[in-house]
């Protein structure tokens, strides 16, 4: 019995190559695209897994509460992890550690930049790294000593046999290498190449040890059964019992939530982060499934009229109908067995252009019981919904009418498969419209006035004497003729780092506090971005003579609500520290790409500066100046390779998350019109066929090639009409919840549904066209002899 | 062998009620040869499909073997039918992506006879209608006389008790039909009772009696000498 349907699927499948391939091919998309979604979805999911111990991992998040709005942040004061592992039960181990940054490394002739952090030893054992040389225990036993990575003791020694060795970093101290760890895999919150005792930091900076200075991450192990809710009660209050004035209120979050929760709304409360478009990413990756199936299942119905005999024959010699149930369901799951074993290839082949579109490191393993078992259990999902409604559908023929070659009743069919024809449509044309609207938002976002001009604009890291020597690199830079202005500042202008709620100003309500961020540059930084004084004056090129003035923007000035600002004077500390404003600039945007920009306090002192920015002049070659800029900077500043930072870059990278969702969508919307368009073909050559005898009367009665053809597209033409109508209101009510994500946003205009609309026409009536002009050219006396 | 009381058929479309068999009533003995004719509408297939279990009547009452099938629900006609009743068909009906051997194998698949003693079954039907020597063959690949030889031997190969022939000849030519007819009345003399209906007056003069149906109903016998 299993042997006769193995032949009777085989020949039929053969007998029918085009519909077969059809078929096949749209069902192998179909798997591949939800196989590789689920990779990435996978990824997302175990992200973090490497960290055996991860379920009793924690990170301090400190929350701030300014005016109504509470800001949640990971930065935390320096004495806070000790105190805590002391004083709070079922805290196990505290770590901290700076947040990860580039440090310069030298051996011999060779430099190199490289990224890590500084952290406690009890890091080691939370995170369970995985010692190759060096133990855990006794690697930060010496103050100056530094456990690298494997990629790191390779890159500078070419083994990892490098206990004992010295790097020295940024050309002051060596430190020792006691420890070589594996790398860490892709998908984890860590990232780092060096460790480093904290210790050293902590020597180095006063503040650390202030409880009122929120500067550090404190990573924090729990006892396996510990009250995660009452540790959390009893740090709530707990910065108040050291420093009564702060206002931050701590607690700790586990490390399974790090990568797809993380964020967090104005009130506080925790919401869904990456998560949102994970769960998209696996409704999508079913649905474009079911589309594939849709395909499967319309084309074997509307084609049942040739099984019709063989179902009549098979009832005659005895099956029932369970029997022919099972023979069609096995067919399908055969096909999908065939599509699954095409989509591998697919896979294999999309795969590498995938990882770049997502940027990981996705494989597939056919040897992982996951892999494979997610592979058949989609493949065996995809046949039953595939093979379900034909089965019943053919199995329910009466074979006394169907071996007579009486019509079949066909209306029923006719509109299931048309009702599915429509939902795949509309499905396409939801994500060609949500494709559209994601890139709208983006170029707007993009094309938003920064406030400054972010063209020709560089900056590079300061390091060592360079911040003493700037009046000569200055000086050297303005004479190489490619360099219209210099500026110092403490942060990238992109991402200014820190803030502070404790000013104050007359007619402040003194119980409210202002969050203000605060960035230290140089006189020439407001020229070099290309920013703009609505009021008053840029500060004196003399840094000390401005050494208690400030520039505030706009919007902190609208908060102190004086007409004009400028000649206000604005307090820190119960008063001890009195500034005064000589220049308001106008608003610039920082930080969040899609919001206002937040109050912002710019002070004249370069004793904290990080970073050298330069702005290019405009008729300058990009390549050749930075070519002069670098020579300049190494002669100036030996010993320290140059790198360069593009500011536009660098905000085109702050669009990462929406252009990889916009890049999603867009391929998806590709691939679910694709797969419609297998769908419809093979549709609009079974109506050709059918009514091939109607088309030989109709020209044998006088109409032309264009009437024919017209008439054969025009039902699919509705269909994809019909379509539009269902599409347009989900799509719009879809994009409008994705846009209150963002505080600048476009608004949804008519035309993108009008664009949309007509793409799928067009691709829809192209698809079709093909077969009713091949059907309306074809010799009427031919087709009228087929019946 | 069947035995019909007051038989109803009446096919209904929305704006149209059919009758298409009207309180018929029949009899045929074990190891007849029965022919029923009548012009187009008649109700003479309707009468083969019930004769079959392929349909169910309306209303009356039909005894298959001394047992009431009319009620029967399909399991239990599907059942009853592969085991006592063999077909053949107008056009043949094969199954073109199964082989001459295969084709003929089928009925035997389904009553579950075992893979060895299938092969001797066929291939001893197949002789008997002289088409051994395209046994692997496709049905399209067989002129019209073949394949209905193919046909009878599909319907005899499960040794059923009754054949239905519903038009048997109406697609050969007369050389051809003559044949078939032959292999039909061997088949009758070996015991095997067949109700056949036809057209042709030449093909129902090889059986015993004549049914002559009209508006779904018998309205004449011919018995035949």
């Amino acid at each position: 019995m299993f042997k006769n349907y193995i032949k009777t699927t085989f020949r039929n499948l053969w007998k029918n190559k085009t519909y077969s391939f059809l078929n096949i091919f749209g069902l192998a998309i179909g798997i591949a695209c939800t196989a590789l979604i689920f990779l990435w979805v996978e990824d997302e999911l175990t992200y973090n897994h490497y960290f055996t111990n991860r379920d009793n991992l924690y990170i301090v998040k400190d929350q701030q509460t300014y005016d109504g709005t509470t800001f949640t942040f990971d930065a935390t004061p320096g004495p806070m992890a000790g105190a805590i592992k002391a004083e709070i039960p079922g805290i196990k181990n505290t770590a901290r550690s700076s947040w990860s940054d580039q440090l310069l490394f030298s051996v011999g002739d060779k430099s190199i930049y490289d990224y890590g952090c500084y952290v406690d030893s009890p890091f080691f054992i939370m995170f369970q790294l995985k010692f190759i040389k060096g133990n855990a225990k006794t690697a930060f036993d010496q103050l100056y000593s530094l456990v690298v990575t494997e990629t790191m003791a390779n890159k500078f020694f070419g083994t990892t046999d490098v206990l004992g060795k010295s790097l020295k970093v940024s050309n002051k101290q060596d430190y020792i290498i006691t420890g070589v760890v594996k790398d860490l895999p892709e998908n984890v919150s860590l990232r780092f190449n060096w460790l480093a005792p904290f210790q050293i930091l902590e020597n180095q900076n006063e503040w650390m040890k202030d409880w009122g200075s929120n500067g550090i991450i404190t990573y924090v192990e729990a006892e396996p059964n510990a009250n995660i809710a009452n540790i959390n009660k009893q740090l709530y209050g707990y910065i108040q019992t050291k420093s009564p004035e702060t206002t931050a209120k701590m607690s700790i979050y586990p490390m399974n939530r790090w990568r797809l929760w993380n964020s967090f709304d104005t009130n506080g409360h925790e919401k869904e982060g990456r998560l949102k478009y994970v769960n998209l990413f696996s409704l999508i990756a079913w649905i474009i499934l079911i589309i594939a199936c849709i395909n499967f299942m319309n084309l074997s119905t509307a084609r049942s009229e040739q099984r019709a005999r063989e179902v009549g024959v098979r009832k005659v010699l005895g099956a029932v109908k369970g029997k022919l149930i099972l023979q069609f369901i096995g067919e399908a799951i055969f096909m999908t067995l065939l599509a699954a074993l095409f989509s591998l290839f697919i896979i294999l082949l999309a795969l590498p252009s995938f990882n770049t579109l997502v940027e990981k490191q996705l494989a597939l393993n056919i040897f992982y019981p996951s892999h494979i078992g997610g592979l058949l259990l989609i493949t065996l999902l995809c046949g039953l919904i595939a093979g379900s409604y034909p089965a019943f559908y053919l199995s329910s023929f009466n074979p006394a009418s169907v071996l007579k070659s009486l019509k079949l009743k066909s209306d029923s069919t006719g509109l299931i498969r048309k009702g599915l024809v429509v939902s795949q449509f509309a499905v396409s044309i939801i994500l060609i419209i949500s494709t559209i609207i994601i890139y709208q938002q983006i170029q707007y976002a993009k094309d938003r006035d920064l406030g400054y001009n972010k063209q020709k604009l560089v900056y590079t890291g300061l390091n060592s004497n360079m911040k003493r020597n700037f009046s000569v690199i200055q000086n050297d830079l303005m004479q190489t003729g490619v360099v219209e202005n210099t500026g110092l500042s403490n942060s990238t202008v992109l991402q200014l780092g820190s803030n502070t709620g404790d000013f104050e100003w007359p007619g402040k309500d003194p119980a409210k506090q202002v969050l203000i961020t605060l960035e230290g540059v140089s006189p020439g930084y407001i020229p070099t971005m290309g920013m703009q004084l609505s009021s008053g004056r840029n500060f004196y090129s003399d840094i000390r003579s401005d050494s208690n003035n400030i520039i505030i923007n706009e919007s902190l000035a609208k908060i102190i609500g004086k007409k004009d600002a400028v000649g206000s004077i604005i307090t820190r500390n119960n008063g001890s520290e009195k500034y005064t404003v000589v220049g308001v600039i106008k608003d610039f945007i920082y930080n969040s790409m899609y919001s206002p920009a937040s109050p912002l306090i710019l002070y004249s002192d370069t004793s904290g500066v990080n970073y050298l920015n330069l702005r290019l002049k405009q008729n300058a070659d990009i390549k050749t100046a930075l070519a002069k800029v670098e020579s300049v900077i190494s002669k100036d500043n030996p010993g320290y390779p140059v790198e360069f930072n593009f500011v536009d870059d660098e905000f085109n990278q702050l669009f990462k998350t929406e252009t990889l969702i916009g890049e999603l969508a867009g391929v998806f919307a590709v691939l679910a019109i694709v797969i419609s368009c297998l769908g419809l073909f093979g549709l609009s050559a079974y109506t050709a066929e059918k009514r091939t005898k109607e088309i030989g009367i109709r020209k044998v009665l006088g109409a032309s090639v264009g009437n024919i053809a017209g008439l054969l597209s025009k039902d699919f033409v509705k269909l994809v009409f019909i379509s539009c109508i269902i599409a347009f209101p989900l799509s719009w009510w879809f994009m409008h919840g994705w846009l209150q994500d963002f505080e600048y946003r476009i608004q949804i205009s008519w035309w993108t549904f009008l664009a949309a609309g007509l793409l799928s026409l067009l691709i829809a009536l192209f698809t079709v066209s093909f077969q009713a002009i091949k059907a309306a050219l074809a010799n009427p006396v031919k087709s009228m002899r087929t019946e | 062998m069947i035995k019909i009381k007051d038989l109803e058929k009446i096919y209904r479309t929305e704006e149209v009620e059919t009758i298409a068999l009207n309180k018929l009533s029949m009899e045929v003995k074990d190891g007849e040869f029965v022919a029923v004719m009548g012009p187009s509408g008649c109700g003479k297939s309707t009468l083969l499909n019930i004769l079959g279990l392929l349909d169910d009547p309306d209303a009356g009452s039909f005894i298959f073997n001394g047992i009431e099938v009319a009620k029967f629900n399909e399991r239990k006609r599907a059942d009853l039918r592969k085991h006592n009743i063999g077909f053949v068909f107008q056009s043949f009906n094969l199954i073109d992506e199964l082989t001459v051997f295969e084709n003929v194998e089928l009925p035997l698949i389904y009553t579950g006879v075992k893979s060895s003693e299938r092969k001797k079954r066929v291939d001893e039907v197949l002789d008997k209608v002289q088409i051994m020597h395209r046994r692997n063959h496709y049905p399209q690949q067989l002129s019209g006389g073949q394949q209905q030889r193919v046909a009878v031997a599909r319907a005899v190969v499960n040794k059923p008790k009754l054949i239905l022939a519903d038009e048997p000849t109406g697609n050969l030519d007369s050389h051809n039909g003559n044949e078939v007819m032959e292999m039909l009345t061997d088949l009758n003399e070996q015991g095997t009772t067949i109700v056949m209906v036809t057209h042709s007056e030449h093909d129902a003069r090889y059986s015993h009696r004549i049914i002559r149906m009209l508006d779904g109903q018998t309205v004449l016998e011919n018995i035949m000498v």
